[in-house]
């Protein structure tokens, strides 16, 4: 076990849009340990969650190399990284993202199905995480049934639930009110410390970028380390 | 498996009306199959049943030399002894009845005019035992106890003669030796066979009467009647066994099916009618819910994206849909058996009479029958048709890229 959980190696990655080449990320490097809670903080467009696709292997580089607990992946087509996405990686999305169809327990339970875990330990895990985001009364409701923090606590629950390597995060909060979103982060830079989950954000949440320990910023599609208080001085003064 | 079969079985239910409108499709497909083999095996079992009791019966023996080869004359290769043999026959299995029969040709003569018949000698008592049922137009059928030669006529050839009832007719032969030969008959009635063509050459007299003119104690076979269509196979190998230990090897059987021709012609051709209306019928189901689930594809972009992210394999999602054509299969073919049931009972109950087929000259019941083989396969086939009609959309959503697929609104 590497205390990197995640490497990116000079990553770069273009989309077309009609017949011009945008550039979204330009040789970017980074490492992210174990147990760090980290903000990548951008202007809409920046290319934040196209980092966090790459990392969490649901989208390619066009060059450069990624590494996933020491194991580089870059060369594996996406489909051959299923396991490894269920493995390694929880994701919380801006929109929640629950399958309709399954009550708040099974889509928690969803991801340890996938991986194989037997009944008894999944009944375990899952109870203990529903209990952890406040929702074990709402274990059979389905997601229509809940408000939009339930559901971004499910989600959590959801992403936590494989014990992963890194929860990726993108725009977690940007769907919820502040006082909802804030109970999130909280509860989300809780397990950070008293489970050691790694952590990793897009956005620009100013609330995120205070909590982070560490913040990276991208501009131009490069990744440079930042100062939280430099980037919310930034925000405050609404040049970011 | 579980987990996905649970995923697929609850989106059959997340769109309500368009799971309906699937269902409609598929009941509409399954009742018309159900009608239709079921009309058609109606068809078949009144085909079959008309042509055994029109004169063929379930079994006819002859000799081998009969089967194998003309005669040159009329009854040099018939059975000697049938009574006898008739006596054994009606002791075997399943065996209800049998009769002798004479098949003969010649001309029939009123004195101005003749026509060509095809003869049959027949026993009018045994017929009845067989179940034969000569559909007697005027007059009466031929009796037993008369001392004087009678003969019915096909309605097309007494119309041919103009024949009346009690008309004296002379009918002309060759004899087992060759001579010619010719007899007086009585016109006792006017018979109808429903085939026309048929009916216009047909003549039936006892069977001394045709011996007379034939001037030959043999017949040209026996026919056999059994309790059930069903057992005609066990009851010719055990009759085929009984002859060769008799040391009756001079004779062989034909089953009804064997001698059917025109059955065997009519069920192949409504076996094509019936799977060319059943590829159709696929055709229209597959079309239809496959645009239905590629619409269900469409509209689950985000969630197929979320799967795919969480680390579900594409041939996982493949077989989330393919289980959701299998569960909306199942359950269409479930309604469909039974809305295809209940619309046999209601067309059974109404009575409706059909237009004569070609060559009949009476219309027909429109019947359907109940075939639980039939319900079986549309069964199948229904579950089997929408689970390709998934194949299409499940690959697609499989192939969806996780990025595009997690962005779609």
């Amino acid at each position: 076990m590497t205390e990197e959980a995640i490497q990116l190696r000079e990553v770069r990655r273009t989309y077309r849009l009609g017949k011009t080449t945008v550039p979204a990320l330009e040789d970017v490097s980074v490492d992210i340990r174990r147990g760090e809670f980290t903000a990548i903080a951008g202007p809409s467009g920046s290319g934040k969650t196209t980092i966090l696709n790459i990392i969490g292997c649901i989208d390619k580089p066009d060059g450069g190399r990624l590494l996933i607990n020491g194991e580089d992946v870059t060369d594996r087509p996406l489909h051959a990284l299923a396991g490894l996405r269920n493995r390694y990686f929880g994701y919380i999305f801006q929109t929640f993202n629950l399958i309709p169809v399954l009550t708040a327990y099974e889509n928690v339970e969803y991801p340890l199905l996938l991986a194989g875990v037997r009944r008894e330990e999944r009944r375990e895990r899952v109870g203990s995480l529903l209990q952890s985001v406040g929702l074990t009364a709402h274990a059979k409701h389905r997601p229509q049934e809940l408000s939009g923090g339930q559901r971004q606590r499910v989600a959590i629950a959801r992403a936590l639930v494989t014990r992963p390597l890194a929860v990726l995060a993108d725009e977690p909060t940007a769907n919820l009110d502040s006082r909802t979103g804030n109970e999130l982060l909280d509860l989300m830079a809780e397990l950070n410390e008293t489970e050691q989950v790694t952590f990793l954000f897009s956005t620009h949440d100013a609330k995120i970028l205070e909590k982070a320990r560490r913040v990276l910023s991208l501009h131009d599609g490069r990744l440079v380390e930042t100062k939280a208080a430099e980037l919310l001085h930034a925000v405050a003064g609404g040049r970011a | 498996m579980t987990k996905f079969f649970r995923i697929a079985a609850r989106n059959v239910f997340r769109n309500p009306r368009r799971t309906a409108f699937t269902l409609l499709v598929i009941v509409f497909g399954a009742v018309s199959l159900i009608l239709a083999g079921g009309f058609i095996a109606n068809n078949f079992q009144g085909l079959r049943e008309l042509t055994i009791r029109n004169g063929l019966g379930h079994l006819q023996i002859f000799t081998n030399a009969y089967m194998n080869g003309p005669e040159e004359r009329p009854l040099q290769l018939g059975i000697e002894n049938p009574a006898e043999l008739q006596k054994w026959l009606e002791a075997q299995p399943h065996v209800t009845a049998s009769a002798p029969e004479i098949e003969f040709v010649g001309l029939i003569s009123n004195g101005e005019k003749s026509e060509a018949f095809l003869g049959r000698g027949i026993d009018p008592d045994r017929q009845s035992d067989l179940g034969f049922n000569v559909n007697i137009k005027n007059g009466r059928p031929l009796g037993t106890t008369s001392g004087e030669s009678e003969v019915i006529l096909g309605t097309g050839l007494a119309r041919n003669m103009n024949a009346k009832i009690g008309d004296p007719l002379t009918l002309l032969g060759t004899t087992t030796d060759g001579a010619l030969n010719a007899i007086d008959v009585r016109v006792v009635g006017f018979f109808s066979s429903g085939i026309k063509e048929f009916d216009a050459r047909a003549l039936k007299v006892s069977v001394p009467t045709a011996q007379t003119l034939l001037d030959s104690t043999r017949v040209t076979k026996l026919i056999v009647k059994l309790d059930d269509t069903g057992n005609t196979e066990p009851a010719r190998a055990a009759i085929a066994a009984g002859l060769t230990g008799m040391g009756r090897s001079d004779l062989g059987l034909r089953t009804w099916r064997d001698l059917a021709s025109f059955y065997k012609q009519v069920v192949m051709l409504y076996s094509s009618i019936f799977l060319f209306l059943g590829v159709i019928i696929v055709v229209l189901v597959v079309l239809s819910s496959s645009n239905t689930m590629m619409m269900t594809v469409f509209e689950r972009v985000q969630e197929i994206g979320t799967l795919l992210a969480l680390g579900t394999r594409r041939r996982q999602i493949v077989t989330i849909f393919l289980f959701e054509g299998l569960v909306i299969g199942v359950i269409g073919g479930v309604l469909g058996c039974i809305a295809g049931y209940g619309a046999m009972l209601g067309i059974n109950a109404a009575g409706i009479t059909m237009p004569p087929p070609p060559s009949f000259d009476r219309g027909i019941l429109l019947n359907i029958n109940f075939v639980p083989g039939l319900y079986g396969a549309v069964f199948a086939l229904v579950a089997l048709t929408l689970v390709i009609s998934a194949m299409v959309p499940a690959i697609r959503a499989a192939r969806l890229h996780i990025v595009d697929a997690l962005r779609h609104v």
